[in-house]
């Protein structure tokens, strides 16, 4: 496991206690008013020893993602990684005779396209919770933003729609 | 078991499930050495009673111990056991643990040939 997603619980826990019940209902209506992030992709790498453990998950999270309406793509990396090392095998001589131990680490990727905040913690929650042993699992995640204001106050027609311009040309 | 060790990911799978041995994993060494302590405690405690290898799987922070054990003694006496092994491996390992036993009544009903 590699995403590590602590901020929360640390926020909840050092948080004082709300004082009063108003207080409570104020920081709820504030809750509401907050917005959905909006997440350009969020791509998820897999490692794993065993391909076919990965091809099995790879198959899981897609179709757990199409089941949310949610477009995703996997694709693996062609070639596994190979950590070799060789050692003597017998004890002491024998400088001829060696064994070569591996470990194979295999890539798959999933890819998410267009996603809100809520669907995208929903499925990496669904997807992280049903992780099969010996497979690692990275999420990265682009969120979309608005373009700041002083950008937009310096040159506005340079970020206005270009799709009309482009005919002429 | 009947399987040479160079037939792992052919013919027979890995005893240990975990990410450590992969591209940028944590704490191998730890691991190797936690895996040998909980086999040889598994041995020792569930004195021959095991049957089959002892798979252990680690997802997130949990362990989990599999394995296949004769029902030579009684139930009462085994889910002590479980309650034993379950309480002292995750203080030591400072993790939740848990185990999966399947049992079989007689030992020879998980040989499947002769060699």
């Amino acid at each position: 496991m590699f995403r590590l997603n602590n901020t929360s619980m640390f926020r909840s826990f050092f948080r004082a206690p709300l004082s009063t019940a108003t207080e409570a209902i104020k920081s709820v209506e504030a809750a509401a008013v907050e917005l959905d992030k909006l997440y350009k992709t969020v791509q998820i790498e897999l490692r794993g020893n065993d391909p076919a453990v990965l091809t099995s998950f790879v198959k899981f999270a897609t179709t757990a993602g199409n089941y949310l309406n949610v477009q995703s793509h996997s694709w693996h990396l062609r070639k596994p990684t190979h950590t070799r090392f060789t050692v003597l095998k017998s004890v002491h001589i024998y400088k001829k005779h060696r064994v070569q131990y591996e470990f194979r680490t295999y890539y798959s990727f999933i890819s998410y396209k267009h996603l809100t905040e809520s669907t995208a913690s929903t499925l990496l929650e669904y997807i992280e919770r049903n992780l099969p042993e010996g497979v690692a699992l990275k999420a990265t995640s682009v969120e979309l933003q608005q373009l700041p204001e002083y950008l937009l106050e310096q040159d506005p027609e340079q970020f206005t729609d270009d799709s009309n311009k482009v005919s002429h040309v | 078991m009947a399987n040479p060790p160079h037939m792992i990911a052919h013919r027979k799978s890995w005893n240990s499930w975990n990410t450590s041995n992969l591209d940028g994993g944590l704490r191998p060494s730890e691991t190797a050495i936690e895996d040998v302590f909980i086999r040889k405690f598994m041995i020792g405690t569930w004195h021959a009673l095991f049957v089959s290898e002892i798979i252990v799987k680690r997802q997130h922070n949990i362990i989990r111990i599999g394995g296949i054990i004769r029902r030579s003694i009684s139930a009462r006496k085994m889910y002590f056991l479980i309650g034993y092994t379950e309480e002292l491996l995750s203080f030591w390992l400072q993790c939740p643990v848990k185990l999966e036993l399947q049992t079989v009544q007689d030992k020879r009903d998980v040989i499947f040939k002769y060699i």
